[in-house]
């Protein structure tokens, strides 16, 4: 498998970011929604500042998966499919990535406005993006949730999709996103 | 106290009146609402910082009688506010300050280092909950304009633990680290002495 995307598939690089981050963001839910049933501790706080880092991970990786994304123009080729369809695909993708761009950075907010450090696994101190401000906390909270919801419900479509070309399209655009896909033998 | 010890604790009290009496350094106090007690703290290798909304000040400096010279401060421990609630009330906690036990911890210094330029250390006790230890806070002292103000700014570090702020699980310091940094900068007024 080579690094780069080719015409007809994505490379390792792009395969690996893309699951990489979808598994980040599986065990972001798992950690922030096991941290939320314990009581304020120690524990909690190692949990959510663990979030946090993988949160700042998830945007990195998002970034250079996007940067990725450009070097590779145009490649893989798109599937040929009806001009609607396409649009809507290159919308749901561009929600997609705007999405998980916006999830860390909501939660860096609140965690700012709360007055919280976020680093990046103790290595490494961000600036706060906003002032401490409680209220403002409270506000940054609903978003980061929100945009959660968000997220999940334009994955649900895209794996929808995703699921829709590869049985009843029976095209290659699945399988040129799995790990070891290989193309559909002509 | 045994009967023994009478006369010397006598002697102390004598001292002590003299101290008083021959107190001359100017006496300050500090404007509360351009003063600043603020403290770093660090979580998760991050620093977050905080302040003390309330505390008290009886400060007699004046650097030409370093001898006269003494700092007493009173802080108000459940007045810490880092900007969120949970932390807030954490600190205020029996893992912390305990506040219900130790409302506040106390600063005293009565002896004075000239450092230069300005710059001097006192050499002081620090009481928080219900451990004192001895520290030294190097300060700057610049009178402003006809010198009935003046600008008392310093810090220093100390180690949480030193205290016993952060008992149980807090002791562990990976996560929240020992030392905290304390900065100040109080604006004083000088107090008017009053008719004999």
């Amino acid at each position: 498998m080579q690094l780069r995307n080719t015409a007809d598939t994505y490379g390792a690089l792009a395969k690996f970011l893309h699951w990489t981050i979808v598994i980040l963001i599986i065990a972001q839910y798992v950690i922030i929604e096991a941290a939320e049933e314990l009581p304020d501790g120690l524990e909690k706080l190692t949990m959510i500042t663990r979030h946090k880092s993988i949160g700042i991970l998830v945007l990195g990786l998002a970034l250079i998966r996007i940067a990725w994304k450009l070097v590779n123009k145009g490649r893989p080729a798109p599937v040929p499919m009806p001009r609607p369809q396409r649009i809507a695909a290159a919308a749901g993708h561009g929600l997609l990535y705007l999405l998980i761009l916006a999830q860390p950075i909501s939660g860096w907010m609140m965690s700012s406005a709360a007055n919280y450090p976020v680093t990046f696994f103790g290595w490494f101190q961000f600036p706060a993006l906003v002032g401490a401000n409680e209220g403002m906390h409270e506000f940054y909270e609903e978003v980061h949730e929100f945009l959660f919801t968000a997220l999940l419900v334009v994955t649900v479509v895209h794996v929808l999709a995703a699921l829709y070309h590869h049985f009843i399209q029976k095209d290659d655009t699945l399988r040129r996103m799995l790990p070891f896909g290989r193309r559909r033998a002509a | 106290m045994s009967l023994r010890s009478l006369p010397r604790a006598g002697a102390f009290a004598a001292l002590l009146l003299a101290a008083t009496a021959t107190h001359a350094a100017a006496a300050w106090t500090t404007d509360p609402a351009q003063s600043r007690l603020g403290f770093t703290a660090t979580l998760a290798g991050g620093d977050f910082d905080g302040a003390f909304q309330r505390f008290q000040t009886d400060i007699d400096f004046d650097p030409a009688d370093l001898e006269g010279s003494r700092f007493r401060v009173e802080i108000a421990l459940a007045s810490a506010d880092t900007g969120d609630a949970d932390r807030d009330l954490a600190l205020k906690g029996a893992d912390f300050f305990a506040v219900e036990r130790w409302p506040s911890a106390r600063f005293s210094a009565d002896r004075f280092v000239v450092l230069g330029n300005g710059r001097f250390e006192a050499l002081g006790r620090l009481t928080i909950r219900d451990t004192s230890r001895e520290i030294r806070l190097p300060f700057r002292f610049e009178p402003v304009g006809d010198g009935k103000r003046a600008v008392l700014a310093g810090g220093t570090t100390i180690r949480r633990l030193d205290y016993g702020v952060g008992q149980g699980e807090w002791q562990d310091t990976q996560w929240l680290g020992d030392e905290v940094r304390i900065r100040f900068t109080l604006q004083l007024q000088r107090q008017e002495t009053t008719s004999p």
